[in-house]
């Protein structure tokens, strides 16, 4: 509402601007100016990523032996893919993983947030300790925990004493150390969106509500978490269409075994192991579809909050 | 610092009285187990990287004991022997160019899409999203031969576009929350001021929004040097042209085949791990430092 | 003044950033762009894996064929150490239809699947300078569909290694050999037989090892009909349930390949292991001293106790059908089959085990070598079928939980079967 009032106003007061054409024009309007905003971010990701969409679905309509064309196979690809047990098994490990491992990571994540925004001695190092686990590359880390959680040599086993405990092959224990493995990881990632959010909440908020006689616990409750929603949001958003994308975790720790096969991984397993193009490029348009899907709830959410923007 | 800080301080000016005092001590050491859990958790593997990393001769699979065997500096040097720097070079080139592309591009698509108007908005959200969303091991095979025609494999630019292209939804989405939680009346007041609506953004905005532009650097460096998808079939095999990092590691062989070099490979890691936390060290001081107290309480 | 300041920060971060724009050009290689172009005699040989590198065992061949074909000098194009990345990166090139690769090392298990999609060129006219030259398994493993589309290189075959201070005799049955891994292990509280029980291919090499020593078989000669049997299957899966709960297998069995299981053995941790060959040098040099000193090597056991059972693993050379110099490809491919000097340096120097049979009679002296002779005649390779993958994968869902007690083995043996009759219905 304010936007459009003010947008008429600077034509008249500013001479030329730095995005203006030249003496004649007074800057450039607002509106002129959000088309031209976006527009390399939109050509930039329609440019590199819609061709090879649009050519993943043309593929998935067709039938395939092996790498071999067959001819024109209508939706068949997508009939096989949803009455193949595996993709079933493959969404109900994912699903269970995304919502185990989403709700660890924000629940640490904020935690580490709200300690990497104190001041205290040492805060420099605690911070950049907990950035750690997340910029050792995820193929690496993935070999790393496969080691260290296998049974031999057994480093995790002999750390905490446990003998020869199994945990790379025990039905139960595999998600629970690939969870494991993926929220260790990714923990930090979600710390350092809610840090960054917690620095746009100004003090003179906490100044006065202390004065109003509100407690630590009040004062989180009622101001921090209301106003770090967007980046809340954001950071959700973002782990679980990642984590329902997880592919390198499961695949090197169990090659989803003890049900831990990935959506991820039956793609990729149908694309290059077993290839069959069209089965493979049906499972991904479904997989693209469902996290779509979850990705929407979340931007509907989001959405109000990013364009209407903050009124305080 | 005041922002962050204002929270903390009043527990130490107390004066001392007993209960008080015990408290403060009583919630120091809390505070102290609490650094302490959260480093063992955070550092252990690492520390055990570096303890496997500096084991030689096989004692690593000999023993879990992470303080046992022969220890030396030899898996370090085979790193290097096969042109590990040339590596970090390349991962620090296609990085680097990516988080520069992305924070410029990013940074004026978040604005529009929190302050100018511009319509169908959740739409426009909605489609950036989805662009990061499908699976890449099925984009790669069309890109790679759209590559080999454009002769982009093994090239940088071969990797940092569609690297940037891949992130930008994130870094839109990151930067226009963060331009969103930007008060208004700053805003506003600049334009009374005389400036176009640029001369706002450049001036005004884009400085307050800092933190949340740093942020968006770190994540976006960090998830450009860690790819691995895209830059083993772009750039698979030769270390001189464009080989990154996570391929090159993923590629190590022991002495005869079958043996994976688990000392290699820890050794790699911890090279590669020590510029990074500089590089996170660095950012994290402007995410916090980013706001300056003056321009908010205005 | 504050704007100015962080304008001025904005102006140095823009500055180191055109820094980074100027260094972001892509270095140009050494070598020729790509590699693409060749005419004129060069050849260029993708390989991957240790022998690969600089300093292995293929480079010194490479360099003993440009020694005496100085006018078709081949360059060894280094893939990925994991045979998965190999072919990944094979596969975008041929796919392409690229004339990058002249000579591409395969693994035995993909001869099926290149020639089906026509990226390989018929070797049929040098059929005979190969065929009575080199090991019978490893000439089937580079055959499909009755054409010879590839020159066996390497081969490789498993080994039962054992502890010889804790058993006296290597066991000639698979039942011999869990008594003794259960007794011993108990006594001595470590694991008892350790292979590769994880869920990859080499779980299927193990899992085949057991069924063809149970008499079990997969195709007839020419691969027209299967011959895979439900009830063998079954039992052999039911076997290695009951050595999983009997503790027969070592514990960590279902998450080790072929490291894991080196370390467990060579820790001392293990009295039996099934491995490939390269494990022992590597145990002698870097075991435990008590292992180190006390261990040998044996042929496998059998069910029936009669003769030994292998499966067959290595790497065969084929000619791309898209290279610019197919002569002189063939001719390598064929002089680094049957040359006596390069099959026997792939012996000595790396102790790689050679296809050439007549090197056998040679090595003798060396242990594993003279081991690999006696096994290899009786060893059987896996059917470079086109589907292999495909009937792998299939073989590793149903059997995998099978014998970890998550399924019922006779399900499982069924499900198999129809991968099986599967390929031969295209």
């Amino acid at each position: 509402m304010a936007g459009a009032e003010v947008a008429t106003e600077p034509r008249t007061l500013s001479g030329t601007g730095p995005g203006g054409r030249g003496p004649r024009t007074k800057g450039l309007s607002e509106k002129g100016l959000g088309r031209l905003f976006v527009t390399p971010a939109i050509l930039l990701m329609i440019g590199v990523a819609l061709f090879p969409v649009i050519y993943a679905f043309v593929i998935s309509l067709r039938a395939y032996t092996g790498r071999l064309y067959e001819g024109y196979a209508g939706l068949e690809n997508y009939r096989e893919a949803l009455s193949d047990d595996k993709f079933w098994a493959s969404l109900e490990f994912t699903f269970v993983f995304t919502v185990t491992s989403v709700t660890a990571e924000f629940v640490i994540g904020l935690g580490f947030a709200l300690l990497m925004n104190q001041a205290f001695r040492g805060r420099g190092v605690t911070r950049a300790a907990i950035l750690v686990p997340w910029v050792i590359p995820t193929v690496i880390a993935a070999q790393m925990w496969y080691f260290m959680f296998n049974v031999n040599p057994g480093s995790v086993n002999a750390l905490l004493g446990l003998g020869d405990f199994n945990w790379l092959g025990e039905a139960g224990w595999v998600k629970v150390v690939v969870i494991f493995a993926d929220v260790w990881k990714t923990a930090p990632f979600v710390a350092l969106l809610l840090l960054a959010g917690l620095q746009t909440i100004p003090t003179d908020v906490y100044e006065s509500a202390r004065v109003d006689g509100a407690n630590a616990l009040q004062r989180f409750w009622h101001i921090t978490l209301p106003l770090l929603r967007p980046a809340i949001l954001v950071a959700l958003l973002f782990r679980t269409v990642e984590a329902l994308r997880v592919y390198d975790l499961p695949q090197v720790m169990t090659r989803g075994s003890f049900d831990t096969e990935s959506l991820s991984m039956v793609v990729q397993q149908y694309v290059i192991q077993t290839p069959d193009p069209g089965l493979g490029s049906a499972l991904s348009t479904l997989t693209f579809a469902i996290i779509l899907g979850v990705g929407v709830i979340f931007v509907s959410l989001l959405g109000r909050e990013l364009t209407i923007g903050r009124t305080d | 610092m005041s922002a962050a800080t204002a929270e903390t301080r009043p527990a130490r000016r107390r004066r001392s009285r007993g209960a008080v005092e015990s408290a403060t001590r009583g919630r120091t050491w809390a505070k102290t187990a609490l650094l302490a859990v959260i480093f063992l958790w955070c550092l252990a593997p690492f520390f055990w990287l570096i303890m496997t990393s500096l084991k030689i001769e096989d004692s690593a699979l000999n023993s879990p004991d992470l303080f046992q065997g022969p220890f030396g500096f030899k898996n370090y040097g085979n790193v290097f022997e096969q042109d590990f720097h040339l590596n970090l070079r390349n991962s620090l080139a296609v990085a680097g160019m990516t988080t520069i592309l992305c924070v410029v591009i990013g940074s004026l698509a978040g604005y529009a899409i929190a302050r100018l108007p511009l319509r169908g908005k959740i739409l426009l959200l909605t489609g950036i999203l989805a662009v990061s969303l499908f699976p890449p091991v099925a984009l790669v095979p069309p890109l790679y031969e759209l590559w080999l025609k454009l002769g982009l494999l093994n090239t940088y630019e071969g990797l940092y576009i569609p690297y940037t292209s891949f992130t930008l939804p994130l870094t839109i989405f990151i930067l226009t929350t963060f331009f969103a939680a930007i008060p208004k009346e700053l805003e506003e007041a600049a334009k009374v001021d005389g400036a176009t609506p640029f001369k706002a953004f450049f001036r005004v905005i884009l400085p307050l929004a800092a933190p949340g532009v740093f942020a968006a650097a770190i994540i976006i460096f960090v998830s450009a040097w860690n790819e691995f998808l895209l830059a083993n079939t772009f750039a698979p095999r030769d270390p001189e042209v464009a080989q990154t990092v996570p391929v090159a590691i993923s590629q190590f062989t022991g002495a005869v085949d079958f043996q994976r070099p688990i000392g290699n490979i820890t050794a790699a890691c911890v090279v590669v791990t020590i510029p990074m936390i500089i590089v996170a060290l660095v950012f994290q001081k402007r995410i916090i430092a980013g706001l300056t107290a003056g321009s908010l309480k205005g | 003044m504050r704007r100015t300041t962080t304008l001025g920060k904005w102006m140095i971060a823009a500055a180191a950033g055109s820094l980074v724009v100027a260094a972001a050009c892509t270095p140009s290689s050494d070598d020729d762009g790509g590699g693409g172009d060749e005419g004129g005699g060069q050849l260029t040989w993708a390989i991957g894996g240790a022998e690969a590198q600089p300093a292995g065992v293929d480079q010194k061949i490479a360099d003993l064929w440009n020694e005496q074909n100085p006018d078709n000098p081949i360059t060894i194009e280094v893939l990925p150490d994991e045979a998965d990345q190999q072919r990944e990166q094979q596969v975008n090139v041929l796919q392409s239809g690229s004339d990058e690769f002249d000579v591409l090392g395969m693994d035995v298990i993909w001869t099926g699947e290149y020639s089906q999609n026509g990226w390989l060129e018929s070797l049929e006219d040098v059929r005979d300078q190969i065929e009575p030259e080199v090991l019978e398994g490893a000439f089937t493993s580079a055959q499909w569909g009755g054409e010879l589309w590839a020159a066996p290189f390497n081969t490789n075959a498993g080994f039962l290694y054992y502890r010889t201070d804790l058993v006296d005799q290597p066991p000639e049955t698979w039942d011999e050999l869990c008594q003794i891994a259960e007794q011993v292990g108990q006594q001595e509280d470590i694991g008892g037989l350790i292979g590769q029980g994880f869920k990859y291919e080499g779980f299927v090499v193990n899992w085949l090892e057991y069924y063809w020593s149970a008499g079990g078989e997969l195709y007839n000669d020419d691969q027209s009909e299967v011959l895979f049997d439900p009830e063998i299957a079954t039992q052999t899966t039911e076997f290695m349930q009951n050595a999983m709960d009997d503790g027969c297998f070592a514990p960590g069995f279902n998450t080790a390949t072929e490291e894991e299981g080196r370390a467990a053995f060579q820790s001392g941790k293990a009295v039996f292991m099934r491995n490939w060959p390269y494990a022992y040098q590597l145990i002698q040099d870097e075991g435990v001293p008590q292992v180190a000193k006390n261990f040998d090597i044996a042929p496998l056991p059998t069910f029936t106790g009669e003769g030994t059972i292998s499966a067959l693993g290595g790497f065969n050379n084929a000619v791309s059908a898209y290279s610019s110099n197919k002569d002189a490809a063939k001719e390598f491919v064929v002089w680094a089959a049957t040359d006596p000097e390069v099959q026997k340096m792939l012996a000595t120097v790396a102790s790689v085990p050679p296809v050439l049979t007549s090197v056998y009679d040679e090595l003798q002296s060396d242990p594993d070598m003279a081991l690999l002779s006696e096994v290899l005649p009786d060893a059987k390779p896996r059917p470079p079928a086109p589907t292999w993958n495909t009937i792998s994968v299939e073989m590793q869902d149903a059997l995998f939980p099978a014998y970890n007690g998550d399924g019922d083995p006779a399900e499982a043996s069924d499900t198999v079967a129809d991968a099986f009759n599967e390929s031969v219905e295209e």
